[in-house]
């Protein structure tokens, strides 16, 4: 596809690489809403982004950020700045970066099926949920104005192992945050008796409308497994949720509330699509065909 | 639109009791499973919730699964349990896109019109039909159905040419070959006997023959 002109996905940050893929002085060409890039690692720690021409020839410079193992940019000018996640700053969590998953499928099928708790029973049995224990109980969403993000609290599931860190099933506890169309992360409250959350992020880079690169960031208590067992954990998980991903019809996103039916459990996803209609993006949004 | 027609889509013995399976029709995809109990449905491949391939389901007793979420679904369309509310009726508006389903001559008919009038093409009594092979050729139906009648003719017997092509052969046996429109590019043949050949044995001859045929066709 050619780059979109969607001004609204335009102006947000994108993941477009992680910190350590590419050697000092190496560059690395990739796409980002259908436009290549190209992104070039400095002699120092710094990165050049440009976009690529037909020509091949590099074009236009574009901003960069570094954050969070993430290189972000952007193709126009954010209308919001990259979220603060206060948790990767705690001197003593394991923050682990994971590379990155291609899945085809649109960007928000995969923010969807993060912030869904009813597959757990079904998708990941016997690690996050329990084919006997389906229930969703009832949480609230909210549209968090002053930061313009969407929030899922009060969420909690049965899992029978809910991370690398704890052995036995438990009540696990949740908050969802979804930052922006292309980014979601979750504060996973396994320990009873204390208030740190492991804070779990996907960072989404459409290359084109139904072709994605995920970045799985994540800032985790536990001190016993090592940033390699956990990104392994991770992955597994993430591999079980990408076969469901890529067989989802269709792969664009329906905001037609006729189209796709929820239930209560689907209370996020309902508060997510009618955010992302608010906002008007186009960009990997499904046109139904009219009759 | 979708025309109204019947298109043959499977073997009628290739789709197992308690099984769904993926089958395209026109470039539209449909679920095609058969309950328990032996009951086979035709629905649009796509999960009313969140739009996961129902062919990628579990079926369990006369219910189909979806396996994202376990939404159960009867042969009717209608959700019966939604497992993330053990205690809600699902509403009634949550129904699958079903469509008009035959077994007929040994084979799995659907018409995906929403009000089918075609009559189902005649090849006689229903009784006595076996399985011999289902085959995938390059090229639309209209090319496959020529390339096959054109082979057929070579055979020993009798062709006749039609929306199902037969070959009487000299024994009595009846060779039937069903056509089922993939898409430009491919198109699905589902061979089927009935006579003195359509025995166990017999058709396994047949099966070898109808491998022939493709190979010929495919090499030309
Ligand atoms: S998509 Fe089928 S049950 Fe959720
Ligand atoms: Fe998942």
């Amino acid at each position: 596809m050619t780059a979109t002109t969607d001004p609204v996905a335009r102006n947000e940050w994108i993941a477009c690489g992680w910190l350590g893929q590419i050697r000092p002085g190496a560059s690395h060409d990739t796409m980002v809403l259908g436009q290549p890039i190209r992104i070039t690692r400095k002699a120092g720690d710094g990165y050049r982004i440009a976009e690529i021409g037909e020509d091949g020839a590099e074009g236009r410079e574009l901003p960069v950020q570094t954050r969070y193992t993430c290189i972000f940019t952007t193709l126009g000018e954010p209308s919001r700045p990259l979220p603060e996640i206060a948790e990767f700053d705690e001197p003593d969590r394991i923050v682990v970066g994971c590379g990155n998953v291609g899945v085809n499928t649109s960007p928000y099928r995969l923010v969807e099926n993060f912030l869904d708790m009813a597959h757990f029973s079904f998708i990941h049995v016997d690690t996050l949920g329990a084919t006997d224990k389906t229930e969703v109980l009832a949480y609230r969403t909210e549209h968090r104005k002053d930061v313009d993000e969407i929030w899922a609290v009060d969420c909690t599931f049965f899992q029978p192992a809910a991370s690398k860190a704890v052995k036995g099933g438990q009540m696990t506890r949740y908050q969802y945050r979804v930052m922006s169309p292309f980014s979601v992360m979750l504060y996973k409250n396994i320990s009873e008796d204390s208030d740190r959350n492991d804070a779990i992020c996907v960072f989404i880079q459409p290359l084109t409308e139904t072709r994605c690169l995920a970045y799985m960031p994540m800032a985790i208590v536990d001190n016993e497994n090592t940033a390699a067992d956990i990104a392994d954990f991770q992955q597994s998980i993430f591999l079980q949720d990408r076969v469901i991903l890529e067989n989802q019809r269709p792969a664009l996103l329906p905001l037609d509330p006729t189209y796709e039916l929820p239930t209560r459990a689907d209370a996020s996803s309902i508060a997510f699509r009618r955010w992302l209609k608010a906002m008007d993006i186009r960009f990997g949004i499904y046109e139904k065909q009219a009759a | 639109m979708p025309p109204d027609q019947w298109n043959a889509v499977a073997l009628d013995s290739q789709i197992r009791a308690s099984s769904s399976n993926p089958v395209i029709v026109n470039d539209y995809a449909v679920a095609l499973w058969r309950s328990a109990s032996g009951q086979v449905n035709a629905w649009e491949d796509r999960c009313p919730h969140r739009g996961m391939r129902l062919s990628l389901g579990f079926v369990e007793g006369e219910q189909l699964r979806c396996i994202y979420h376990g939404w159960g679904y009867a042969p009717d369309g209608q959700c019966r349990q939604i497992p993330a509310h053990p205690d809600l009726t699902p509403p009634k508006t949550i129904c699958a896109r079903r469509h008009a389903v035959e077994r007929r001559y040994g084979l799995i008919w659907t018409n995906l019109a929403d009000d089918p009038q075609a009559a189902l093409p005649d090849l006689g009594a229903d009784e006595g039909w076996v399985a011999v092979r289902s085959i995938f050729l390059t090229g639309g139906v209209q090319e496959a159905r020529k390339a096959v009648a054109g082979d057929l003719a070579e055979w020993d017997g009798t062709v006749s040419d039609g929306d199902v092509v037969t070959l009487e052969m000299p024994d009595g046996t009846r060779l039937a070959a069903a056509f089922q429109p993939v898409d430009a590019g491919s198109t699905g043949v589902h061979f089927v006997a009935r006579g003195p050949a359509a025995t166990a044995e017999g058709r396994h001859g047949l099966a070898r023959q109808v491998v022939q045929l493709r190979n010929r066709i495919e090499n030309n």
